[in-house]
């Protein structure tokens, strides 16, 4: 690790302002950001903890929407996301518990790791990104793995998961880091179902819109039949061939929707 | 019989301290004021080194020292590290190259040290390190398990090693020209790393006429003899000392760099100096294990008796030979290559080759473990082609009891076994009758079932001989001083529970002393099963020693004959008299008579023998089909430990080992790149087995007591995963049979065997 100033903010306003220094960086629950650090892979000047911020930490649900602070670690949603059990199991099976009792939805998905949990829930829910500056529609903010629409010095406020008829998330755990190798977020709304993948294309989380075509006709396994990825475009590596991950997509898809009941 | 009658499932009195962060490793007890070490690398796994500039980094804040292999020349070092080589064919040796401690002329492998700095923090040797300047031209880098290609060293042609043999080839294809059915087998066997839980550590120091290294390893004394040879050192001027140990599995057990490149600086400064390996640094350079392939062929009579077996087999040495790297998988492999079936008539052929990449040597088992699988997989094949039940194949063909004691083919003497009986117990644990009913639920459910066994023999290895000291100290204490080494193991527990045993002595009056080359001048380390066999043997000689001196003493004081006086493992009785002195009270009464000679007591003892664990393992697995994600469902464990001291320390061992044999099977997967890049060098992508990849392991024993040690005891600390690795491989391709699938390879990772499957369709 090399050496660092760190800022600690509590208010939005303030962390805002600290991270317009040049090289500063926002930490959140450092999950990524710290193991990077420590190997000396990157050398910001300057740190801006985001974790005493208390405006930005908690779970709601309202209306027929639940609410999730950028501040609010994995743990929390896991427990307080009851008015969205996909939700609530998406973030329960993140990491360990020491990575869940640190680890918050707003670091995850500002980061975007074309393997994490999270950018499926919200890409699947059809979420609302919500920063200190603007909302972001979820089909807006995910622009390929580790990119994102936010601006620089932009921080994730909340999420805002409209609350589907029913839903489910199914992940297939890489054997050794036991991210998501694949995993699939099904979510039936009144206005049509929404599939979201991970983990297994080299532009990060996307959504299956033929999928999505079939079961908003039809949701059961069975609309799937005959239905697959093209491997072209998916991640291929150590731990499985792009191949190998299509035919995962289309295997848990099945298992999310059948787990959706 | 009578010296096991106290075995006990005694709880290990060294977890509270391990458990609450009160164990004292390394890290933990270094030097004030010590100077951090940080070694600068091999970028890339093979080059010739043009230019090694570390000016720069030796003027940087805090550095107090950057070596290289230069430095540690002009210093007078020798640089090179020792190795066994292994016999060839043709009489001779396998090679040697040289292996420095610090690459001069050419690095051979992703990781090699190169420089060595020590800084006043170890974020100030790393900022030092950033300052090196090393140039290279890069040379192909050969990493396939194949002779030939591009040369490691110059001077090894065709990258071969050494070129082992043992056995009657000549006989060997006779017999395989006669039989009426023979079957092969391709049989690969995957490089792991070790991942001791503590990583390699080291600190020196330097009093101006002696040197302490402090260091992690299995025994002191062999790196003692190493310093003293490579620093010039007269050997009484060394001291190696041992704190706790976390893990050692084998790949501790040998010389490394970084403690002799450590000992050179903390003398060139008159400091400490401390060094701690982080995790992928330990991926790079602990010596790896296993990565070898064999081709396997078995001989059968008309009635399937085994008539010949024949093995060929190419071994992975990595970019250098490791101390006993050369030995593992000729020499060790083929003291047990024939199992514990009744073969006459073998060969086997083994070459070793260098590739770049880092060091293979010992890992729990150490050669047993590869040629047990090689030769279970065999029988499971066999079984296949023959088309006879895997289990009665194998009684055919095991030892008969009223052929023991048993001179197998590659030279051991096999004292007793009960292979059936064994055999019989564990089929029943295992319940295999009801394995039917439990194949058919996995069918509902769209799974693949499969069941595979696995019966190994083992033999215990290392020193036969040795030491033990039994102190009574002015406290009324007792101190046992031993030349075993615990890595985790419970040494601690059992090495003073056995003397308590013995003597009555309370075992909380016990201190035990392990580890440190001045208080202990000789001893065997740990390693190859033999510590508790030859640490109890010598401790009962020890115990029999002090018996017979107390027992002339007592006579004396109090004017009888020797033959009046008894001690019956408690206490001693004299006859005529009331009194009834425990040993320690003996003790006592000697200290004050100023009988210093009756106050310390010296042993060395050799056991008469080895001793040839045995057992059988018996594994269900679960294959899903669409992800080729294999559950291991049910395990049993039936071993012939013998005598056991601690059973319950045993269980415990074969739980682990068990759990090692099955990560390699599972889910251990080390992967270079064409350039020899490591690409499974953190936990993000080397795949441990966790709790929950594991089930309850059902254990038992049927001893046959070992007639080659006093106890009667077998070792047990490799058993496990000997038993494991082509049990669970067995069980996997039981499974995957009725899809057509004929070669079947560790590691079972879900994308490999989904593979397979696709393959097969």
């Amino acid at each position: 690790m090399y050496a660092f100033d760190i800022e600690r903010p509590t208010t939005v306003a303030e962390a805002v302002a600290a991270l317009k220094d040049e090289d500063a960086q926002a930490l959140s629950g450092g999950q990524t950001l710290i193991p990077t650090l420590k190997q000396r892979l990157a050398s910001p000047s300057k740190l801006v903890s985001l974790s005493g911020i208390a405006e930005t930490k908690g779970v709601s649900a309202d209306g027929g929407t639940v609410t999730v602070g950028g501040g609010t670690t994995h743990a929390a949603v896991a427990a307080g996301a009851s008015a969205y059990p996909a939700l609530a199991a998406l973030a329960g099976g993140i990491g360990d518990p020491a990575v869940r009792n640190r680890g918050t939805i707003g670091g995850s998905v500002a980061n975007n790791d074309p393997a994490a949990c999270y950018p499926a829930a919200v890409l699947g829910s059809g979420a609302t990104v919500v920063t200190n500056a603007r909302e972001i529609a979820a089909d807006d903010y995910f622009q390929g793995m580790f990119t994102t629409a936010l601006d620089e010095g932009e921080i994730i406020t909340a999420v805002k998961f409209p609350v589907p008829e029913k839903a489910a998330y199914i992940k297939f755990e890489q054997p050794a880091s036991r991210f998501a190798l694949v995993g699939v977020f099904v979510a039936k709304y009144a206005d049509g179902v929404r599939v979201a993948v991970t983990g297994a294309s080299e532009e990060g989380v996307f959504r299956w819109t033929e999928a999505e075509a079939a079961l908003s006709g039809n949701f059961s396994a069975g609309a799937l039949d005959g239905l697959s990825v093209s491997a072209d475009g998916m991640i291929s590596d150590l731990h499985g061939t792009g191949a190998y991950r299509a035919h995962l997509v289309a295997v848990l898809t099945k298992r999310a929707v059948a787990a959706a009941g | 019989m009578e010296k096991f009658g106290k075995a006990q499932p005694v709880k290990r009195v060294e977890d509270v301290r391990f458990l609450t962060g009160q164990g004292r490793y390394v890290d933990d007890i270094v030097p004030e004021g010590a100077l951090f070490a940080y070694m600068f690398r091999s970028p890339v796994a093979h080059a010739t080194i043009t230019g090694l500039n570390v000016d720069d980094a030796r003027s940087a804040d805090g550095v107090h020292l950057v070596l290289t292999a230069q430095d540690l020349l002009d210093g007078g070092m020798d640089i090179t590290l020792d190795s066994t080589a292994a016999p060839n064919r043709d009489g001779t040796h396998g090679a040697k190259p040289e292996r420095p401690v610090l690459a001069h002329g050419k690095v051979r492998f992703v990781g090699e040290p190169i420089a060595m700095i020590f800084a006043e923090t170890m974020d100030q040797a790393k900022d030092a390190a950033e300052l090196i300047e090393f140039d290279y031209d890069e040379l192909p880098a050969h990493l396939g398990l194949a002779t030939g290609g591009q040369l490691v060293h110059d001077e090894v042609a065709e990258n071969l090693a050494y070129d082992y043999g043992i056995g009657d080839e000549d006989a060997t294809q006779k017999a395989f020209d006669e039989a009426a059915h023979v079957v092969s087998l391709d049989v690969g066997d995957n490089r792991i790393i070790v991942n001791s839980m503590e990583p390699r550590a080291c600190f020196a120091e330097w009093d101006g006429s002696r040197m302490h290294l402090c260091m992690g390893g299995q025994g002191v004394w062999g790196i003692k003899t190493n310093v003293a040879r490579m620093l010039g050192l007269d050997p009484e001027n060394v001291r190696v000392t041992q704190p706790d140990v976390g893990g050692g599995f084998g790949m501790k057990s040998f010389p490394y760099p970084e403690y002799f490149v450590c000992c050179f600086a903390a003398r060139a400064l008159g400091k400490p100096v401390r060094w701690t390996a982080d995790r992928t640094e330990s991926m790079l350079t602990d010596n790896g294990g296993r990565d070898l392939t064999s081709l396997a062929e078995l001989a059968f009579d008309a009635d399937h008796r085994i008539t010949a077996y024949r093995i060929k087999t190419i071994s992975n040495l990595g970019a250098y030979n490791s101390g006993f790297g050369q030995m593992i998988q000729s020499f060790l492999f083929a003291r047990v290559m024939p199992g514990v079936y009744d073969i006459q008539t073998a060969w086997l052929n083994v070459l070793g080759v260098y590739t770049n990449t880092t060091q293979v040597d010992a890992y729990r088992g150490a050669g047993r473990p590869e040629a047990i699988y090689v030769l279970e997989r065999m029988m499971d094949r066999s079984a296949r082609e023959l088309g006879v039940d895997p289990l009665e194949l194998r009684r055919k063909n095991f030892i008969p009891v009223a052929k023991f004691p048993y001179q197998t083919v590659t030279g051991e003497n096999y004292d007793v076994g009960d292979f059936n009986r064994v055999l019989d117990r564990a089929m029943e644990l295992g319940d295999t009758a009801g394995y039917a009913g439990r194949k058919a639920t996995s069918e509902a459910a769209g799974k693949l079932r499969g069941m595979g066994v696995c019966y190994y023999i083992e033999s215990i290895l290392g020193d036969p001989d040795e030491r033990v000291q039994v102190d009574f100290e002015e406290d009324g204490g007792v101190a046992i001083y031993v030349g075993t080494q615990s890595n985790g193991q419970g040494h601690e527990t059992v090495f003073t529970q056995f003397l308590a045993d013995q003597t009555g002595i309370p075992a909380d009056k016990i201190r035990f002393v392990q580890g440190d080359s001045d208080l202990i001048a000789k001893g065997g380390g740990t390693g190859g099963s033999r510590s508790v066999t030859t640490q109890t043997n010598v401790t009962l000689k020890a115990v029999s020693d002090i018996v017979t001196a107390y027992t002339g003493y007592l006579a004396d004081k109090f004017g009888v004959d020797e033959d009046k006086i008894s001690f019956d493992d408690d206490t001693f009785r004299i006859e005529g008299s009331n009194e009834a002195p425990s040993m320690l009270d003996v003790a006592a009464m000697a200290r004050d008579d100023q009988r210093e000679d009756l106050l310390s007591f010296k042993a060395v003892d050799e056991i008469p023998g080895r001793s040839y664990p045995n057992g059988a393992h018996i594994a269900e697995v679960e294959i899903d089909p669409e992800t080729g994600k294999v559950t291991l469902d049910k395990y049993t464990v039936v071993d012939d430990f013998g005598n056991m001291i601690n059973p319950m320390l045993a269980e415990g061992q074969v739980h682990g080992g068990v759990a090692q044999g099955a990560g390699q099977a599972l889910s251990e997967h080390v992967v270079y790149d064409e350039d020899g890049q490591l690409l499974t060098a953190t936990f993000m992508d080397y795949a441990m087995p966790r709790a929950n990849d594991l089930p309850f392991v059902a254990f038992d024993t049927e001893p046959v007591p070992s007639t080659r040690n006093p106890m009667g005891m077998k070792g047990c600390g490799e058993a496990g995963t000997v038993g494991s690795m082509a049990s669970v491989a067995n069980a996997v391709q039981d499974a995957l049979w009725d899809r057509g699938i004929r070669q079947v390879d560790m590691p079972f990772t879900p994308h490999r065997v989904w593979q397979m499957l696709t393959a097969a369709e």
